[in-house]
């Protein structure tokens, strides 16, 4: 084990364990984020695991994205996104956020989240159940501590 | 042997990394007893410490407008004064590091040199939300700093003397907190608003302006200023507990009473909701000043009568 493993072992460890987010609407129905706040109340207490909502972007690991990507949303998402300092990771929770769901093909919708920023982990659900978010939350600091990508594959199949 | 000395007060103990691990242990506890106080299971006893090493390894971002250099060392001289002043009072019931006649009004103007720090660091950049904290940061510390600074006076005047082992070692284990009730009142509140907490956190009040004048502050600049924050917490609970409680001799002594006083602390941040910038201005110089002042003049005339 060499000094330089040791100080990325040391980064990965304060970084799965102090993950603070930050929740950003791109044109969602409202009920993922109802369950988003959900999930951050006492009674899931996520502050367990260190997870923490914050409210500016410049604070941010973890950008918690909700619905379809808006026209008017792109820009602002974009924005909210560069701001955030490195590293950064994305979420997309619900089933808009992954496909656009029931707002598919409609002439003010750009499409998912995959198609302006880079996503992580995809949470589905409409609207997924806190414990789902919470599980994805876990399957995203899973893939910190080990970035092989094969391992989630294998599990679901 | 009276370098190596300093080097390892400086650094060590009671100055330098024992203070840092220290702070961070309080902050793990008053974020722990928070949670206990709202049915939650809290934060891991290692919390404090993850989230300040992962600021530390993240990423700074140095906003464009507002000058570089100032962004990048106020953090520095905030953390640098609050590890100053505790050199200055008996931090783990130790012996203060250094003294001299005065050191009391020294460690009391270091410690608000985080909080002007803060002020500054939020007018530095043009983002709206920084420049409101900020206003609301130097706002608030020119309404409980004089109260406060009145309170921790209390005692010195007292004791005759502005110098913190001698104001301690004249109480000899009086607890002021009975004489001067009043003075404990306000500067346990006092405290409170030093640090920001609720009900004093307008300035960095999440729901209306981000994050406050550190909004702008990612990585290593907003640990340090966590760090400064949570080297606060332990001064001033060390200063309030050995002026007011009878001292604080030995470690156990210590831990006990400033841990009896941060509980208090808790239970006044978790019942109280957030005062407006206009309130917490009003609370203090309409009713922390005067009670204070009030208190004051009785110590003045029981000084008079008895001379």
């Amino acid at each position: 084990m060499t000094w330089q493993q040791v100080v990325d072992d040391f980064k990965t460890w304060a970084r799965v364990n102090s993950p603070w987010v930050v929740h950003f609407n791109t044109g969602s129905c409202n009920g993922c984020d109802i369950e988003i706040l959900a999930t951050l109340t006492p009674r899931y207490d996520l502050e367990r695991f260190g997870v923490k909502l914050e409210g500016s972007p410049r604070h941010g690991d973890v950008l918690i994205c909700t619905g379809p990507v808006t026209l008017q949303a792109r820009d602002r998402l974009l924005r909210v996104y560069e701001q955030m300092p490195e590293p950064k990771f994305v979420i997309a929770v619900g089933s808009c956020a992954i496909s656009g769901g029931v707002f598919q093909g409609c002439y003010n919708i750009i499409g998912h989240v995959d198609e302006v920023l880079p996503v992580d982990v995809y949470i589905p659900g409409c609207p997924p159940r806190p414990e789902a978010i919470i599980d994805g939350v876990v399957k995203l600091l899973g893939h910190l501590k080990d970035p092989a990508p094969q391992a989630n594959i294998e599990e679901a199949n | 042997m009276d370098t190596i000395r300093d080097l390892v007060t400086l650094f060590f103990f009671p100055g330098g990394l024992f203070v840092l691990a220290l702070g961070m242990s309080y902050e793990w506890v008053d974020r722990k007893l928070m949670a206990r106080v709202q049915n939650r299971v809290g934060p891991r006893w290692f919390q404090p410490f993850a989230d300040i090493a992962k600021l530390l390894t993240k990423e700074e971002v140095i906003p464009l407008d507002g000058n570089g250099l100032l962004f990048l060392g106020l953090p520095i001289v905030a953390l640098a004064g609050a590890l100053t002043s505790a050199l200055y009072v008996p931090v783990a019931g130790w012996h203060p590091a250094y003294s001299f006649q005065g050191d009391l009004i020294v460690a009391l103007y270091l410690l608000s040199l985080l909080t002007l720090c803060t002020g500054l660091a939020g007018a530095n950049t043009s983002d709206h939300f920084s420049l409101v904290g900020a206003t609301r940061t130097l706002t608030q510390l020119f309404s409980y700093e004089a109260p406060f600074l009145l309170a921790m006076l209390g005692p010195a005047v007292m004791a005759h003397t502005w110098q913190i082992n001698e104001i301690i070692a004249d109480a000899d284990g009086r607890w002021m907190l009975f004489l001067q009730p009043i003075g404990f009142i306000v500067a346990l509140i006092g405290l409170l608003g030093k640090l920001e907490m609720s009900p004093f956190n307008a300035p960095e009040a999440e729901t209306e302006i981000v994050a406050g004048a550190l909004t702008e502050y990612s990585g290593r600049g907003l640990a340090l200023f966590r760090l400064g924050r949570h080297v606060e917490l332990v001064i001033g609970l060390t200063m309030v507990a050995a002026f007011y409680m009878g001292g604080v001799n030995g470690l156990p002594m210590f831990v006990l009473k400033t841990l009896i006083l941060l509980l208090g602390l808790v239970g006044i941040q978790s019942l109280v909701a957030r005062l407006r910038i206009d309130q917490t201005v009003g609370l203090w110089w309409r009713w922390g000043s005067l009670l204070v002042l009030a208190q004051w003049l009785v110590l003045v005339v029981w000084e008079g009568v008895q001379a």
